[in-house]
């Protein structure tokens, strides 16, 4: 299982949040680049259709593969009180013939992505994830030297946290109080439920700009 | 990693295997000196494609196998044996193919047995049984050489050690051999340093062969 929450910031403003980010967790930010490719059942295939992500980490030498089944969201009056997603989430390692092995078994190329940005994994009561990135379409088929924004000036920023069904109210509260600490950049709630871009995120950033030239003066 | 051969128990037409035959066969690899060191377990699972249309059954394997080693016991490996893709991927990779419910697991087969290390040697005697039965299937055998990793290099001295094997069991006049059949790793994409992946493929043609052989006998009869 894990617990996620998605927003959205303009680009201009992802500086400011890397620097508030930095600030929070006490860790360096990793470098991002993944090829995410899609795949759903062919239309004769399955119980019921199915969809599998398969991610290509491009920033290690050797690229490395990644399969992820993203089940169902929790349901129930519980579930929607709270403001964080939670959601069955499978991964497994895989190596490269990966994609070769899922067409055989007949599953289709739905859509394929590749994010550019940054991440930063810490700890905070429960381990966390946040992810900033430009989301990219492709114009030929895997050609991700050639990928373009599909929201230009737009980034999308994401914050999972692995739980369990034991635990993953407490996850969910250490997720809640994080994302408070983002809310003058950017408003985060669980996916699919835009709430567009926080109009104070201007001022936050111009104060957390100068705030960080401040330091590297004094310093 | 240390490479192996994997080999399978091939009876003279008209017989069948037994446990009479493990038991042998355990008693020669004593006789070598072997020092017992405990059990072992490899598990293979045939998947079925979960199809709606049963006419375009053919549009989907019917040869894909999942297979657990013990040398790996993190790892899950994939198989589909008629276009030679071996994958491997982390144990939670079954978990997935359950979540998908586009294949379901038909039937497994555990390899099981105790292992025996011989000098530089180490081998594996294991009854091929289906889960939950005592219905014996077979019977395989693995060497494993361990100072060396490149198949080629490794190629004389496993040859060699096999020799003496099967002059040693040749004694016993048992109804049958055991047999190497060498897939064609390059097939695969595997290269001529020993990795699990090859493994993986010994056993899945370790399996059809197996299988060969009961069609063979049910032929017959």
């Amino acid at each position: 299982m894990e617990c996620v929450v998605q927003g959205i910031i303009e680009t201009q403003h992802v500086e400011a949040l890397e620097i508030l980010l930095q600030g929070l967790c006490g860790v360096h930010r990793e470098r991002l680049r993944v090829h995410e490719i899609c795949l759903k059942s062919g239309p004769n295939l399955g119980a019921v259709a199915s969809e599998v992500r398969l991610i290509c980490n491009l920033e290690q030498t050797e690229p490395t593969w990644t399969v992820r089944h993203i089940g169902g969201a929790m349901r129930g009056a519980g579930a929607e009180q709270i403001s964080v997603l939670v959601r069955t989430m499978v991964e497994s390692k895989a190596s490269k013939n990966v994609l070769r092995l899922f067409y055989a078994l007949g599953y289709k190329l739905d859509h394929e992505l590749l994010r550019v940005g940054f991440a930063f994994h810490f700890q905070r009561g429960t381990q966390i994830t946040v992810t900033v990135a430009s989301v990219n379409k492709m114009l030929q088929l895997h050609a991700t030297d050639e990928a373009v924004p599909v929201t230009p000036g737009i980034q999308l920023v994401e914050v999972t946290a692995p739980a369990t069904s034991e635990n993953y109210t407490e996850v969910v509260a250490a997720v809640s109080s994080f994302c408070e600490y983002l809310a003058p950049l950017l408003h985060l709630s669980k996916p699919g439920i835009s709430t567009g871009v926080v109009p104070t995120a201007a001022a936050a950033a111009a104060s957390l700009m100068s705030d960080g030239g401040g330091e590297e003066l004094s310093s | 990693m240390p490479l192996k051969w994997v080999l399978h128990w091939q009876p003279n037409a008209g017989t069948t295997v037994n446990s009479q035959i493990i038991n042998e066969v355990t008693q020669c690899v004593e006789s070598f000196n072997g020092v017992k060191e405990g059990r072992w377990k490899a598990t293979i699972t045939f998947y079925k494609p979960m199809i709606r249309e049963q006419a375009l059954a053919g549009d989907f394997p019917r040869d894909f196998l999942g297979i657990a080693l013990p040398e790996q016991p993190n790892k899950y490996y994939l198989i589909i044996r008629l276009q030679r893709i071996v994958l491997e991927a982390d144990s939670s990779i079954q978990m997935i193919m359950e979540k998908l419910q586009s294949y379901k697991s038909r039937v497994s087969l555990n390899f099981e047995g105790f292992q025996y290390q011989l000098g530089d040697f180490q081998l594996r005697v294991g009854k091929v049984l289906p889960t939950h039965s005592e219905n014996l299937r077979g019977i395989v055998m693995e060497v494993e050489y361990l100072p060396i990793s490149s198949m080629e290099k490794a190629r004389q001295v496993m040859e060699d050690f096999m020799d003496i094997w099967q002059q040693a069991l040749s004694k016993r006049s048992l109804p049958g051999h055991f047999m190497h059949m060498e897939p064609n790793f390059a097939e695969y994409g595997l290269a001529d340093q020993y990795t699990s992946q090859h493994t993986a493929v010994q056993y899945a043609t370790v399996m059809a062969q197996l299988i060969a052989t009961v069609q063979a006998v049910q032929a017959r009869n």
